[in-house]
């Protein structure tokens, strides 16, 4: 059970010529237990393609079934959101809400728990973003913006999504708050038996968190496989205009200067450690 | 979500080429002058006239048409008033209306109908039309013990001045759609800031309204996108912006209004910031990217509509 995409297009309604957003993307994502990055240029249909994953866009040609739910024939769309939990880029702008608690508490609240299980799982969930009980009854716009990004992730949580959707969850923060954020994620990631999705810019949280990863060209999936299969291969990399992974770049560098023939495609400081260790 | 900012339609004729600052100034003529005709000749001559500059301009009638459409309630009305209540000229019609035991239920029936059915109606107005005629057919009926009777009295008065003032109405809606369907929101800006000009004298800021104005215009779609976003990201908590209660609807749009206000300031605040730090100071004189120049055409109409007004007065029409 999970997201199935089959043969899905889109294209955004304009005026005279249709532009393709999506041509003909296949897909399968479990729910247990997988960490996804979708990497990809600017305009490359990542976007689209998530929000068709908690139907916030239907497709305009192929099926797109989300935990056995067809979105064509669903009559309502809402339910399939509770189970696919969507945090967009600069989540922090969707607070409203007068206090902290309320604000996470919305999400659970909108789909049908009652008011003390909400305030409960808010509890609960403000633990895991890492953040103290006690900012339960601010106001959100009086917490700093990685606190507010926090609460609004928070709110996505409690909704207790059994997939989780993250765009550019690290987006605007200093580098330190980007390393918290995804330790954040990947612990969430550990201890649940949940899904991620991360929609992502940065090779080097590809390579070290991630366990498979999806790259967009040009409105369609070009890639699907595990990191180190993209990695291996550098003639992808340089077909899909991506990045190599600051820890391959160091051990390419090492092999040149010291004139070495080590393994490129490590993925993790451990990874350079042992390869190095092989040289004595 | 589909929302139309700024109407306007390139079909480069005469008046699309015409000078923003002729177009504003026509206008404002134009107005004045169909406030100054007293005659109902001289009124539809006005239309005429009208409807030879939107056919010349080459926008399909339709466009007009629907800026009429909103303002068809407030037509109605002022032509049931005025036919009704103005006695003046001639006795051209008299019809006796009953109000009766029988009547006034019936009467309380069709609009109870009325108000039942027109939700599945497609042409609503007719149906309003139609509605009318139904009730004032009805009183007609002299059945059962009378409560009150009453006469409508159609006078000649009445029916012209209606006339009039409909024709009135048509000839202000054509006209100041003509200047937004064909003259760019950016243009009608800076047209109106030139405009505006001799008001300087009486410390009017125009140029601060001038660009208040084109800001607003600016972000309009820029919000409209955030909007978006933010309905995105509040039906994934769970909102379903389609329907709801009322309590529920309210909860929707503090949902999306009070993030709307916080970026909204946001962005104030940004810009307000990106256009000091590059010179800009309030009433300080600046330079114009576009300028605008007249031309002969400009000229002429310019003559033609200003001597409008004394022709009116003078004809004493």
């Amino acid at each position: 059970m999970g997201i199935k995409f089959d043969n899905v297009n889109y294209s955004y309604p304009t005026i005279g010529t249709s532009k393709y957003a999506l041509i003909d993307v296949d897909l399968n994502i479990d729910s247990h237990h997988e960490f996804v990055a979708v990497v990809g240029h600017t305009g490359s249909g990542k976007s689209t393609m998530i929000q068709h994953m908690n139907a916030l866009l239907t497709p305009s040609g192929g099926e797109i079934d989300v935990f056995g739910v067809k979105l064509s024939e669903a009559e309502k769309l809402t339910p399939i959101r509770k189970r696919v939990g969507m945090v967009f880029q600069f989540p922090e702008y969707q607070l409203f809400e007068e206090t902290v608690e309320k604000d996470i508490m919305f999400g659970p609240t909108n789909f049908g728990m009652s008011a003390e299980d909400a305030k409960a799982k808010a509890k609960e969930v403000m633990e895991m973003v890492g953040l103290d009980a006690e900012l339960l009854d601010k106001s959100p716009f009086n917490l700093s913006g990685g606190q507010m990004r926090r609460v609004a992730i928070a709110g996505i949580l409690s909704m207790e999504p059994d997939i989780l959707i993250l765009d550019e969850p690290t987006v605007g923060l200093d580098p330190q708050g980007q390393r918290e954020m995804m330790d954040l994620f990947y612990s969430i990631y550990e201890k649940t038996d949940q899904t991620i999705i991360l929609v992502t810019h940065d090779m080097n949280v590809v390579s070290e968190y991630c366990n498979r990863v999806i790259v967009m060209k040009k409105a369609r999936k070009v890639f699907d496989g595990r990191p180190r299969e993209l990695f291996s291969q550098p003639n992808l990399l340089d077909e899909y205009n991506l990045d190599a992974p600051q820890y391959m770049k160091i051990m390419k560098k090492i092999n040149e200067k010291m004139d070495l023939d080590l393994r490129e495609t490590v993925l993790s400081l451990d990874e350079i450690v042992s390869e190095l260790k092989k040289i004595g | 979500m589909q929302i139309v900012i700024g109407q306007y339609i390139p079909t480069g004729s005469w008046i699309h080429r015409l000078d923003p600052r002729t177009k504003l100034m026509s206008l404002i003529l134009i107005i004045v002058t169909t406030f100054v005709i007293k005659e109902l000749t001289t009124m539809a001559a006005m239309l005429v006239l009208t409807l030879i500059l939107v056919q010349t301009s080459r926008i399909p009638l339709t466009r007009f048409l629907r800026g009429i459409a909103p303002l068809m309630i407030l037509l109605v009305f002022t032509v049931i008033f005025q036919v009704l209540f103005n006695h003046d000229g001639d006795l051209l019609y008299s019809l006796p209306v009953f109000f009766t035991w029988v009547t006034v239920p019936a009467l309380i029936g069709i609009i109870v109908l009325y108000n039942l059915v027109k939700r599945k109606i497609k042409f609503r107005f007719l149906f309003f039309i139609l509605t009318l005629a139904a009730m004032v057919y009805a009183l007609t009926f002299n059945f059962g013990p009378a409560i009150w009777t009453a006469n409508i009295h159609v006078h000649s008065g009445g029916v012209i001045f209606a006339a009039f003032l409909i024709t009135r109405i048509l000839i202000l809606i054509s006209i100041s759609s003509l200047l937004t369907l064909t003259t760019k929101p950016t243009d009608l800006n800076n047209g109106l800031e030139e405009v505006m000009k001799p008001l300087k004298r009486l410390k009017v800021p125009t140029e601060e309204i001038s660009m208040m104005i084109s800001i607003a215009l600016r972000f309009i779609p820029t919000l409209l996108d955030e909007a978006n976003k933010i309905m995105k990201a509040q039906a994934s908590r769970g909102v379903d912006f389609q329907e709801g209660t009322l309590r529920q609807k309210i909860t929707q749009i503090i949902s999306l209004l009070i993030p709307m206000f916080i970026i909204s300031f946001k962005r104030a605040d940004d810009l307000a910031n990106a256009m000091e730090a590059r010179g800009y100071y309030p009433g300080k004189l600046r330079s114009k990217l576009v300028e605008f120049h007249y031309r002969p055409v400009d000229y002429v109409v310019m003559v033609v509509v200003v001597l409008l007004i004394p022709g009116v007065i003078y004809f004493g029409l």
